[in-house]
């Protein structure tokens, strides 16, 4: 956030000095008093903008999601259909359980922990088969992370920034206070917000 | 002690120059600005135990035609500035015209201490004040009188002007605010 911050700032006495001889009359500043000035209000406009955009602003309100008792090929499913690599998991009551995405289909096809595609890919072309049958029978519960990371309608864009990066996740479902999932964050979500 | 040096570079930029539209602008607006109040003093009202011109008017000229933009140029801070500086000023006179070398030093320090604090700073009040206490016995004579001839009338001749004259100049907006 800070990068993105200082590559904003570099306004330079030249560009200031050029913008000052566009201003009819006598501008009775120097133009390293306008950058000083320039500075703490960017700042300033940055921190309202943070603190005022809440998850709920940046949120999508239409969730694809799947219950935690149905089969693993649901998710499969609605992942493809979607184009999504993760779907938050509800249980009968539609509280949020657990998210479900990629690396758990992944973690579940290899014994390492946390492998990429191209690891379990050379895994199935090393030995005889995959381990791909075993999904059949299991259930989304099975396989899912639990307990989900999320986040409350009324954070700030700021904490929901910050969670995606300190957690290095992708989305990051928003719930009301009784665990109702209520949308979800993506983290091109945060960057349509930005610009 | 480097460093107590080193702020006295400098090392910023100067602003740039303005155009030859704004030069003349400027001089048109000090010209019919001063021209009222000196005629007043000295062709009107001449002969009389009146002062309607002082120095610090030209300062004032400097801002309201030259700077129109400028916090410094606006009514309030003209108007503000002067009364509360000629207030100052004459105060400070009677009160220590027996140490003339204090009395001037006190005049001006507590105008731009009054001016800062009521946010009207124009820095000709800095000379309206230190002109009540160093002027002439016509002007010490004033008392009190002095914050309306010649300030105020004065003052206010020369905002109607600027009023006119920088409105009439199309790239000119005047006041910015008034207070």
């Amino acid at each position: 956030m800070n990068q993105f911050n200082e590559c904003f700032q570099t306004l330079t006495d030249e560009d200031v000095f050029e913008a000052m001889k566009r201003i009819p009359g006598y501008v009775d500043i120097t133009p390293s008093d306008f950058l000083d000035i320039y500075k703490i209000a960017f700042d300033h406009a940055l921190s309202r903008i943070r603190s005022a955009v809440l998850a709920s602003h940046v949120m999508t309100p239409k969730v694809v999601s799947v219950t935690e008792d149905e089969p693993v090929l649901e998710a499969v499913k609605k992942m493809g259909k979607y184009n999504i690599s993760g779907l938050p998991v509800l249980d009968s009551q539609n509280r949020i359980v657990g998210v479900i995405s990629e690396k758990d289909f992944l973690t579940r096809m290899n014994e390492k922990q946390a492998p990429s595609f191209m690891q379990v890919l050379q895994q199935c072309l090393e030995t005889s088969g995959c381990l791909m049958v075993s999904f059949k029978s299991l259930k989304i519960g099975d396989i899912m992370s639990s307990p989900p990371v999320t986040i409350a309608r009324d954070a700030t864009l700021a904490e929901v920034a910050g969670t995606l990066d300190r957690l290095s996740i992708n989305r990051l479902p928003v719930c009301d206070e009784s665990s109702i999932l209520v949308g979800i964050i993506a983290r091109s979500d945060i960057v349509q917000v930005m610009c | 002690m480097k460093n107590y040096f080193k702020k006295m570079s400098g090392g910023g930029q100067r602003p740039p120059k303005v155009t030859l539209y704004e030069i003349l602008w400027s001089w048109a607006g000090a010209f019919l600005g001063i021209a009222p109040v000196a005629w007043l003093n000295y062709s009107l009202l001449q002969g009389t135990d009146f002062v309607y011109i002082i120095g610090s008017f030209g300062a004032s000229a400097v801002l309201i035609y030259g700077a129109v933009r400028s916090p410094l140029a606006q009514p309030r801070n003209l108007l503000g500035g002067h009364l509360l500086s000629a207030l100052v000023g004459v105060a400070t006179y009677q009160l220590f015209h027996p140490y003339p070398w204090f009395a001037a030093a006190f005049s001006v320090a507590t105008a731009i201490a009054l001016m800062h604090a009521t946010q009207t700073l124009h820095p000709p009040g800095g000379a309206t004040a230190l002109i009540a206490v160093i002027g002439s016995d016509k002007i010490h004579d004033l008392g009190f009188w002095y914050l309306v001839f010649p300030v105020g009338i004065g003052v206010l001749i020369m905002l109607v002007v600027a009023l006119i004259v920088n409105t009439l100049a199309k790239k000119r907006k005047y006041p910015e605010f008034w207070f």
